[in-house]
């Protein structure tokens, strides 16, 4: 199947997960993405956690999911001759995806205006913790600093505890997303323009566009978004054991008397008491009223329970492992996920993109993250025209 | 060189509510394409979400609501009721005259009013459809409603989340309405692209769980391999010190992140080499993530007597990562962001006496496609327009439809929200009474 993006081709110089993910969106819906690394490799190559094949050898899981349908691509940009390669290489791509600090490219003599001189068309998107300009664009920062520093942080984990934070990296995949979106916002204005641009992705920036009202609720009332979402709120918010997984309540899809659905469905009149009738209510009297929840809830397990209330309209989350979801029935059914098999790492099954156009997941017939410097022969020999020698001396 | 922006001359049709497909639709109005919010008198959900100016609704609450401009940013608005079979009737012939129909209806919903992919398609042979829902149009879980955090709990990222040690905790109430709204931009702009090239229509099953999945997609791989992943709050799985640590003032914290043994020598500088980091076996990473407790306990000590702002700045001169935990009062004050021109200043014409408001802008500067926030549209403001220039109506017929009950430019139910003051900020470190003149300094101050 050939994607959506089959005439696009993309060079990606990415050290953090923000440039790899952007480039994978493009990959996974056709584009030709060169992955260019440093001789050396990509570090996340050797990230744990490490996933390990047949042969032994080991792979950064994260490496694995991020990089699915790119061709590799090994040289030393910071040599002359490595940089002569990637312009070349540059000279004939639609798109340069790349997260180094600002003015690192630059310094390597490929900076913006040099690139745009060789190649008018090219689109160059940059991904960095706090976008090109402004006072802090030199400062540093992976995912927990622009948790931080986008105001995610503090609005995460308990009240009275510490700000928790948020799993894998999201910020990266947040911008990285942003950073997609704009690169299809370039290459259809330049169907009218004829040129490329420079797009430049902040990633404190798409933390703080994250939460629905975090700004202008501030501007518009003074509140200030704080911890504890959902805390003791039972109905609906909290996480609830059960005989496995957790459960996560909610009191949509009750016809806004979310009491009296629960209290038929769990066939416990006691919640029906006016104590419970209002959320206020229900949040002064947590503690009783999560007792009688819980006494309902302990012997049930939470997939039955799920099908069970979702089958009446209401609505429930179990709290799933990655392996459930790995192993869900729903998702095999919708063909979500796309078997790979990668020489080092083995067969996996890799998530597809969240969406089926016209019936059909646009990864299928998808490719492995590619071996160091697979590609060279291909890619610096054919397409930029080295010779066997020179693509050895810049591996 | 033109100034057309790329989505120009491109209609999509929007029949959207909550957050995540508004989220997704305001790209393309964003990028130039004419998008309108088809709208229900009855149900004004959105409208009265919130935040209202000083939490006080006005007398024309429905078109005052923070949250909906920034959900229906820059999109048009008519209020036409489909549902009716006038309604949709006229809905109909807008389809004949648009490129994309959005819904978040929950599946069947669409179909139960003939308004589904394919009857779209009858009318209009290249249009393309999005649908966006939990679980998609497939699949045993496809009827099953959703919250955002409910999709959350089921894609995995709940499970990997909470304190070391601890149990699940979510961090975010719509972090799933927000990222599935990315991926909807994401999805549209590709069909929209494919049309393009093509000329062809395209039918989009959206879900947000499978959204979620794809956050996630290194867990998905290891889980299939018996690679579990601790749940470690702000730490990190192999680097160390990483974490929130305290500082001067009542809940005031700066995040550090050492990513390397570099930054591990930068941050001994920035704190005066004391004597306890001087241990050479701290050199390895390896080392300090097994006694990170101790480290963190050490650097918690000395975080402690400073304040975060400052000691940003001192740790990043060292070139050490390290970051202030920013609430939105500390934000909107944030010399960088306006620096850089990230906040929309927007004073909405609709409601004058509401005045400028800050809010969050987009996260990219495109230089040859500018981007703003320049409307909030009132309730059916574009009635007219709309159904005159998209569906090549007459003023009589328009008027036929208003004189129906089909067409208002006001919700059809007594449904103004309460006036709440100061929202959910109930302790006093979450309420600053200075907002307003906050807002207006930082904003004179980036003019």
């Amino acid at each position: 199947m050939t994607g959506i993006l089959s005439d696009i081709r993309v060079v990606e110089l990415s050290a953090t997960p923000s440039g790899a993910f952007c480039a994978k969106l493009l990959a996974d819906q056709g584009a030709d993405v060169a992955k260019v690394e440093p001789p050396a490799g990509d570090p996340a190559r050797r990230e744990p956690p490490l996933l390990q094949g047949a042969s032994g050898d080991r792979q950064g899981s994260q490496f694995l999911a991020f990089n699915t349908n790119k061709r590799g691509v090994t040289l030393d940009a910071s040599s002359d001759e490595g940089r002569e390669a990637l312009l070349g290489l540059i000279a004939g791509r639609d798109v340069l995806v790349e997260d180094f600090a600002p003015g690192h490219l630059d310094e390597l003599g490929l900076g913006y205006e040099t690139l745009r001189a060789l190649n008018p068309r090219l689109i160059v998107v940059s991904i960095t913790p706090f976008g090109q300009t402004g006072p802090y664009s030199a400062y540093k920062g992976g995912d927990l600093v622009a948790q931080a520093v986008g105001g995610f942080l503090y609005t995460t984990g308990e009240s009275d505890r510490t700000p928790m934070g948020t799993a894998l990296e999201q910020t990266h995949v947040a911008a990285a997303r942003n950073g997609a979106i704009a690169v299809m916002g370039a290459l259809l204005q330049r169907e009218f323009t004829g040129e490329g641009q420079h797009v430049d992705v902040s990633i404190m920036e798409a933390v703080v566009s994250t939460p629905p009202a975090f700004i202008h609720q501030y501007s518009y009332t003074g509140a200030i978004a704080g911890r504890g979402f959902g805390e003791g709120n039972v109905m609906d918010g909290m996480h609830l054991p059960t005989a496995d997984s957790d459960v996560t309540l909610t009191t949509a899809g009750t016809g806004g008397n979310p009491m009296q659905a629960w209290a038929d469905f769990l066939d416990e009149p006691r919640l029906l008491d006016r104590r419970f009738a209002t959320p206020r209510g229900r949040a002064e009297h947590a503690a009783d009223l999560l007792e009688l929840v819980q006494s309902k809830l302990r012997h049930r397990k939470a997939h039955e329970f799920m099908t069970d209330a979702m089958d009446r309209r209401l609505v429930v989350g179990v709290v799933q492992s990655p392996e459930e979801v790995a192993d869900c029935p729903h998702l095999a059914e919708r063909g979500t996920f796309v078997g790979i098999d990668h020489p080092l790492a083995g067969a996996l099954r890799y998530p597809g993109p969240g969406f089926l156009i016209d019936g059909l997941n646009p990864m299928t017939g998808g490719r492995p993250a590619p071996r160091l410097g697979e590609h060279n022969a291909e890619v610096l020999g054919d397409e930029v025209g080295l010779t066997e020698q020179q693509i050895s001396r810049l591996a | 060189m033109t100034n057309a922006k790329p989505l120009e001359g491109v209609r999509v049709l929007s029949l959207e509510q909550v957050h995540v497909l508004p989220w997704g639709t305001a790209f393309l109005a964003d990028f130039g394409a004419q998008v309108v919010r088809v709208e229900s008198a009855e149900h004004m959900n959105d409208r009265r979400s919130g935040p209202f100016p000083e939490g006080a609704p006005g007398e024309e609450w429905w078109n005052e609501c923070g949250t909906f401009a920034y959900w229906a940013r820059n999109k048009q608005s008519i209020c036409l009721q489909v549902a009716h079979p006038l309604g949709k009737e006229t809905f109909l012939r807008l389809v004949e005259n648009a490129d994309v129909v959005t819904d978040n209806f929950r599946p069947g919903t669409t179909a139960r009013y003939g308004l589904d992919h394919d009857s779209l398609a009858a009318v209009k042979p290249d249009i393309i459809t999005l649908s966006c829902t939990a679980y998609g149009h497939t699949g045993p879980w496809r009827a099953y409603g959703a919250r955002a955090r409910t999709v959350d709990a089921a894609c995995g990222l709940s499970y990997l989340t909470g304190y070391e040690g601890g149990p699940s905790l979510r961090a975010s109430a719509n972090y799933m309405d927000h990222t599935g709204g990315l991926n909807v931009a994401y999805a549209l702009l590709l069909a929209l692209y494919r049309k393009r090239k093509t000329g062809q229509g395209a039918r989009i099953d959206l879900s947000m769980y499978e959204t979620g999945v794809s956050c996630i997609a290194p867990a998905i791989l290891e889980a299939q391999r018996g690679v579990s992943r601790p749940r470690l709050g702000p730490s990190h799985l192999w680097r160390a010190p990483h974490n929130v640590y305290p500082c001067q003032g009542d809940d005031r914290w700066i995040a550090i992140a050492v990513s390397d043994d570099a930054e591990w020598h930068a941050l001994r500088r920035a704190m005066d080499e004391p004597g306890w980091a001087a241990d050479g076996s701290l050199d390895t990473v390896q080392i300090r993530h097994a006694r990170r407790a101790e480290l963190d306990a050490h650097i918690a000590e000395w975080t402690a007597r400073q304040d975060s702002q400052e000691l940003f700045h001192l740790l990043q001169s060292h070139g050490v990562p390290a970051g202030p935990v920013n609430t939105a009062k500390d934000l909107v004050s944030d010399e960088h962001l306006w620096r850089r021109d990230y906040f929309e200043v927007f004073d909405n014409p609709n409601t004058p006496h509401v005045g400028p408001r800050v809010f969050a802008g987009r996260p990219f500067r495109t230089p040859d496609i500018p981007l703003s926030l320049h409307l909030a549209s009132a309730l059916g403001q574009h009635n007219l327009d709309v159904l005159r220039e998209m569906g090549g109506m007459t003023d009589s017929e328009i008027q036929h439809l208003a004189d129906a009950g089909v067409l208002s430019t006001r919700p059809r139910v007594d449904d103004r929200p309460p006036a709440d003051g100061r929202q959910r900020g109930a302790a006093d470190r979450l309420y600053d009474p200075d907002y307003r003149q906050r807002a207006e300094d930082a904003m004179s101050a980036a003019r």
